[in-house]
């Protein structure tokens, strides 16, 4: 299954400005204004100037938080979209509660604190924005992450991902029974995805900084329900409503 | 007169009545859930002679084309495994003997499909059936449809070597001695290779059969592993797997294709 863009001329727009370009463009300007953001539950807060509300809205990162009061401009971003900007683009820093910016590690482990399957899902995170691919959350769909060919306003999301590990203590535990895998093969069939695994595997036992990322690899296998009655891979059944995002 | 033939047909089916020896057309039974491919009945009936030791049936009359994509050629004789023959069998085409030539019901080929003696259990036929009703090829994984090679013929790239038996399968067909070594152990896996599956095909032969279209595993408990995954794709050397899954008589299949991502601007 090819891209859905939204509209005739979403491709070209698209073509003419890829991801790669806007991220850059964020990155140099969150560098430039030495942008801070602050652990707050289980993600980031972030407050930025005005014209970096576009930034991070093109390149689809956070979300934008409405307050009253018009001066400042506050995004709220997940752990692992913080600890990407943080750790691979090296454009945000982020403090801590003594109010001074967190190393690295320390930042690594205090995300791990709070996300039981940070290690994975930031692996997995961080492939698909090393590939340019925009990641957002597949909740609404009951799957990880959804991945778009560009920003979500020019193009449907065409992967539903599982982030997947056999890792002892971080076994995710989804297509691990037939019903839970029918329904996620029919769900993202119905939404026009294919169902997208990302398998990270490691040799290392070491996971205290984020430097054992680099023993980790991710694997991309996609699932497909195969009609014998066809002979083909089954095409998802694009519905015009039921499939926005 | 009509309903009462239709319904001993679809109950039992272990007599079948002359009239009966027709296909059926779709739309007779509106009740039909439609899982199941139509069947086709036949009127040339082939009969057979079951080995109990080597678990298959050796054709003594052969009638009908369908012999060119069923059953193992050893020794100049044609074998029938379990679940070519019960297939065979529910369709009217063939009549399977015992030793003494006294036939054997329908009802005691189910049984020793249920008794899983013969290196099939009741959900690999429905798989085979299934596919097979669809005119795909389908034979036992790593079992050669017949030992000659033919002069100029493409030679098969398949790995006859993958499965740890296959070797001794092979031996023990040229031989003609015992098939149970290697049905025992199909049944030791969670996740099994089962069937080869090659699409239909009229111009198919049992001496250069090709590379199948992709080998097809059952499982039995829960979806394959990662691990699983990567064991199976070892063994089968590039040939695409395909996944089956049986409940209450739905089979659903499914492929896990390794794909790279492209990179994009």
């Amino acid at each position: 299954m090819g891209p859905r863009w939204k509209d005739n001329g979403s491709k070209a727009t698209a073509l003419a400005d890829p991801m790669s370009n806007i991220v850059a463009r964020l990155q140099s300007s969150l560098i430039q204004s030495g942008t801070c953001g602050f652990l707050s539950g289980c993600g980031v807060l972030l407050e930025i100037s005005h014209d970096q509300v576009g930034l991070l809205n093109h390149a689809c990162f956070g979300r934008p938080v409405t307050t009253a009061d018009t001066d400042t401009n506050w995004f709220r971003l997940s752990l692992e979209e913080a600890f990407y900007m943080h750790h691979c683009l090296k454009c945000v820093e982020i403090i801590g509660e003594d109010k001074s910016p967190k190393r690295d590690d320390e930042l690594w482990e205090c995300m791990k604190l709070k996300k039981r399957t940070f290690l994975e899902f930031y692996k997995a995170y961080s492939h698909l924005r090393g590939k340019n691919w925009v990641v957002r959350s597949g909740s609404q769909y009951g799957v990880d992450f959804v991945a778009y060919r560009h920003h979500p306003a020019l193009v449907h999301s065409e992967y539903a991902v599982i982030v997947s590990s056999e890792a002892e203590g971080h076994e995710n535990c989804r297509l691990k029974l037939w019903s839970d895998f029918e329904c996620t093969v029919r769900l993202s069939g119905s939404v026009a995805k294919t169902l997208l695994v990302l398998h990270i595997k490691s040799n290392e036992n070491c996971t205290f900084s984020p430097s054992c990322l680099e023993g980790y690899t991710v694997e991309e296998r996609t699932i497909t329900r195969w009609s014998p009655e066809q002979r083909r891979e089954d095409q998802p059944i694009v519905k015009a409503e039921s499939s926005k995002g | 007169m009509m309903e009462v033939d239709a319904w001993e047909n679809s109950s039992d089916g272990t007599v079948i009545s002359e009239d009966d020896f027709q296909d059926r057309k779709d739309d007779e039974d509106p009740y039909s859930l439609g899982s199941i491919p139509k069947m086709q009945f036949r009127k040339d009936v082939s009969k057979a002679c079951w080995d109990a030791e080597m678990g298959m049936a050796e054709i003594i009359e052969m009638k009908g084309g369908l012999w060119t994509t069923t059953g193992i050629v050893r020794r100049r004789k044609l074998y029938c495994s379990i679940e070519e023959t019960l297939y065979l069998a529910e369709r009217g085409a063939l009549l399977l003997l015992d030793v003494n030539h006294t036939p054997i019901s329908l009802r005691a080929i189910y049984e020793m499909v249920g008794e899983r003696s013969s290196g099939c259990c009741w959900e690999s036929f429905e798989a085979y059936r299934h596919l097979k009703s669809l005119g795909y090829i389908v034979g036992r994984h790593g079992v050669p449809w017949s030992m000659k090679k033919e002069k100029g013929s493409c030679e098969s790239t398949y790995p006859q070597g993958t499965q740890e038996n296959n070797g001794v399968a092979q031996r023990d067909l040229e031989e003609n001695v015992s098939l149970t070594g290697l049905l025992g152990n199909m049944q030791i896996n969670e996740v099994k290779l089962a069937f080869d599956v090659y699409l239909p095909n009229s111009k198919f032969r049992k001496s250069s059969p090709g590379d199948p279209s992709f080998v097809l595993c059952l499982t039995r408990f829960h979806p394959p592993l990662n691990e699983e995954l990567e064991d199976l794709e070892r063994k089968c050397n590039g040939i695409p797997l395909k996944f089956c899954h049986i409940e209450h008589g739905r089979v659903s299949f499914f492929s896990f294709n390794k794909i790279a991502l492209p990179i994009l601007p």
